[in-house]
């Protein structure tokens, strides 16, 4: 298919990684973080780091909305799963998140009606097929999932669907990543940006890295060379004593971003004064909620939901790789205790956790060099 | 894709349905403009219908990025600026 082949060619991929090599000083070593989940699962699964010379190092950002999700707001789902008359939507990947007391998936076990969707309009096409039933939509997903959210809520109000509500979970990228340029124990030389988030949001939200904390950001698609390149312009940046937000994914992101799924978002979120992430804590203005306007539509407003704070499980180290302080094999219970078919922590569940990424496809890279 | 088992899950979730960031290439191939909806292809041959309310207008062969059912950017948009 178009735009997809050409950025899989394994010629120029040596050619991009042939230029890296050239870029890096010797002697220095770099550590980029790729904020994005959907980064980390592309660069273990076409093996972009066995590209890279021994000093470039990639760090896994926070960019997973399964991982960031806390114990208590899985149990806050649980609980509405539980209630009378409910049927409880959301993404496939949510369904095995442990929280306090199991999953979603074991309250199905045990008799919730519990649905997996692919898409939040086919909550609400089960919500139009189930007259007398309340059916909740648990949304979860950065930037580039909550306008799908606001389409569907909106779409229900406009077609009068009453027994639909929303559970809100989503969260913006920028505040975490402020949190994390705060925190004393990482540091990082740049950033490979979230492409998609960035057809969303656009460009101009993450100026503040390079205008704040002086690191350049790059913001790339999601094929092998689009990574490769991210890295090659960082670097050049590096070499070059610039520190800009520069755009490698311009098939796809304008600088300003999509305006009319920005517009939607305002109609129909607003932002929460804290939102609890996994490992990371509460950060502030990081979660929305729905507006005022979409109250009748908030399921946290609907029905009650108990809120309790859960801490992360003690051998979970889940909030050190989200950070990036560590590695998912430095984890203690990783590929052990905690593995994709019984997860401990979030980042062992979803696809692009950097655990289970790692899990699936690199560990045998790591295997060979450890031999 | 059948998601009966956690393996299947992992296995079938090649590009993660919540994907934080991910979105998925898929050609336009019919248009149901009354619903504002496509029929649109993914390069694995799969067919789905696709919300187009912040792209529109589309046309047949362009190819959309989808996320969660939702198109949030043309990819041949910035090959007709140019």
């Amino acid at each position: 298919m178009r735009f997809v082949d050409e950025f899989r060619d394994a010629e120029l991929g040596r050619a991009l990684a042939g230029e890296i090599l050239s870029l890096v000083e010797p002697g220095r070593h770099y550590k980029f973080m790729e904020v994005c989940g959907g980064h980390t699962h592309s660069i273990y699964k076409y093996g972009v780091d066995d590209l890279l010379p021994a000093n470039v190092e990639l760090v896994h950002g926070p960019g997973c909305p399964v991982c960031v999700i806390p114990m208590g707001r899985v149990d806050d789902g649980i609980a509405l799963a539980r209630q009378p008359g409910v049927i409880f939507t959301c993404f496939g990947d949510m369904l095995r998140v442990p929280g306090s007391n199991g999953s979603l998936l074991d309250a199905k076990a045990a008799g919730a009606d519990v649905r997996m969707v692919y898409s939040p309009l086919d909550a609400l096409r089960i919500a139009k097929a189930n007259p007398d039933r309340e059916v909740v939509f648990f949304a979860i997903g950065f930037e580039t999932t909550a306008p799908s959210t606001a389409l569907t809520l909106k779409r229900a109000r406009a077609e009068g669907v009453s027994n639909f509500s929303c559970m809100c979970s989503h969260v913006t990228i920028v505040p975490p990543l402020r949190a994390l340029m705060e925190s004393p124990d990482l540091r990082l030389d740049g950033f490979i940006g979230p492409g998609h988030v960035c057809t969303v949001v656009g460009a101009r939200p993450f100026e503040f890295i390079p205008a704040d904390y002086g690191r350049p950001v790059v913001i790339a698609g999601f094929e092998p060379l689009d990574i490769l390149q991210a890295i090659a312009m960082i670097l050049k940046q590096l070499r070059d004593g610039r520190c800009e937000v520069e755009n490698e994914y311009t098939r796809v992101v304008p600088w300003e971003g999509n305006l009319r799924a920005l517009e939607v978002m305002a109609e129909v979120f607003e932002l929460r004064a804290h939102f609890e992430w996994r490992g990371l804590g509460f950060i502030s203005h990081s979660g929305l909620r729905l507006s005022d306007a979409y109250a009748e539509l908030d399921a946290e407003r609907r029905f009650s939901v108990p809120g309790v704070r859960v801490a992360d499980p003690k051998a979970c180290q889940c909030g050190e790789v989200l950070k990036g302080v560590i590695k998912p094999w430095e984890c203690k219970v990783f590929g052990t205790a905690c593995t994709p078919e019984r997860p401990i922590g979030t980042c062992m569940v979803s696809s692009e956790g950097a655990c289970a990424a790692y899990y699936n496809f690199g560990r045998f890279a790591r295997e060979r060099e450890v031999v | 894709v059948n998601y009966a088992s956690a393996a299947e899950v992992r296995c079938g979730a090649e590009h993660c349905i919540t994907c934080s960031d991910e979105a998925v290439a898929m050609e336009v191939l019919e248009l149901d403009g009354e619903r504002e909806l496509a029929l649109c292809q993914g390069e694995d041959g799969l067919r789905a219908s696709v919300e187009i309310a912040l792209v529109a207008p589309v046309a047949p062969g362009d190819v959309l990025l989808v996320h969660a059912g939702t198109a949030i950017a043309i990819a041949t948009a910035a090959e007709a600026r140019r």
